[in-house]
C-alpha cells in the first residue's frame, strides 16, 4: 500500500528542494497552501509529486519531464524569475517585489516535436 | 461542443460574453483566476478537469486545442467559444473581458 504524504511532509519536501537550489518558496502564505495542497493531492494521486498547475496523465513515464521539481523549473526562474505553478522562484526577483504570474509553458514545445 | 460537462455555474453582475474556465483543482494560478472572477462579480462557469474521468478529460483537451489551435495548460479561459486564453495574468483577463 503506497505511504501517503501530509501538507506537512509536502512542505519540507519544498523547502529542501528550495534550499538546495537557493530558490525561495511563493512569498505569499495562502498561494503557498494552495500549491502545497495541490502537490499533496497529486503525490496521493499518483504517486509522485506531479506539478499542480499540470494536467498529469497519471503514469509516471509519461509525466517525469514535470515531477517537482519539473524539468524546466531551472531555465524557468533563469528566464521569468519563477517556475511553471509559481512554488520556487529566484530570491532577487522576490527581493524586487516580483509576483509569480502564470508564464508560458516550456513544455508544449517539447510536447510538439 | 462538448456535451454532458458538468459545469459549476457562478452568477454575477458582469457579463461580458459567454465565459467558461477549464481549470485544475490543485493549481494556485486555476483558484486565482476563479476567485478574481468571483471578486469582479462575473458571471461565467468552470470545470476542474483533473476530478473527471480520464477520457473526459482527454476529449476536452482535445476538443479545445483543435477549436483554439493552441495548446491547452490551465487555467483555459474561453469567451464564445471564440476567444481562448491560456494560464491567468491579471491584466490580461481584464482586457479580455473588457473590464477596463
Amino acid at each position: 500500500m503506497m505511504k501517503t504524504k501530509t501538507l506537512q511532509d509536502t512542505l519540507q519536501f519544498a523547502q529542501m528542494v528550495a534550499g538546495k537550489h537557493g530558490w525561495v518558496l511563493h512569498p505569499d502564505k495562502e498561494f503557498l497552501d494552495i500549491l502545497v495542497e495541490g502537490l499533496t493531492t497529486n503525490y496521493n494521486r499518483y504517486g509522485y509529486f506531479s506539478c499542480p498547475c499540470r494536467d498529469a496523465d497519471g503514469i509516471r513515464e509519461k509525466d517525469k519531464d514535470i515531477i517537482c521539481p519539473c524539468e524546466y523549473c531551472a531555465p524557468d526562474i533563469q528566464e521569468y524569475g519563477s517556475c511553471y505553478c509559481g512554488l520556487y522562484n529566484d530570491p532577487l526577483f522576490i527581493k524586487n517585489g516580483g509576483y509569480p504570474e502564470s508564464i508560458p509553458e516550456r513544455r508544449q514545445f517539447k510536447n510538439f516535436i | 461542443m462538448i456535451e454532458n460537462i458538468t459545469f459549476t455555474y457562478k452568477d454575477g453582475l458582469l457579463s461580458p460574453g459567454d465565459i467558461t474556465v477549464y481549470a485544475l483543482s490543485t493549481c494556485g494560478h486555476c483558484k486565482r483566476a476563479l476567485k478574481f472572477l468571483d471578486d469582479n462579480s462575473v458571471k461565467y462557469k468552470f470545470v476542474y478537469v483533473d476530478l473527471l474521468p480520464s477520457e473526459e478529460k482527454n476529449n476536452i483537451k482535445d476538443y479545445l486545442a483543435k477549436k483554439s489551435n493552441m495548446y491547452v495548460a490551465f487555467p483555459f479561459l474561453v469567451i464564445d467559444d471564440t476567444t481562448f486564453f491560456t494560464g491567468f495574468i491579471e491584466e490580461e483577463w481584464r482586457r479580455l473581458l473588457k473590464m477596463e
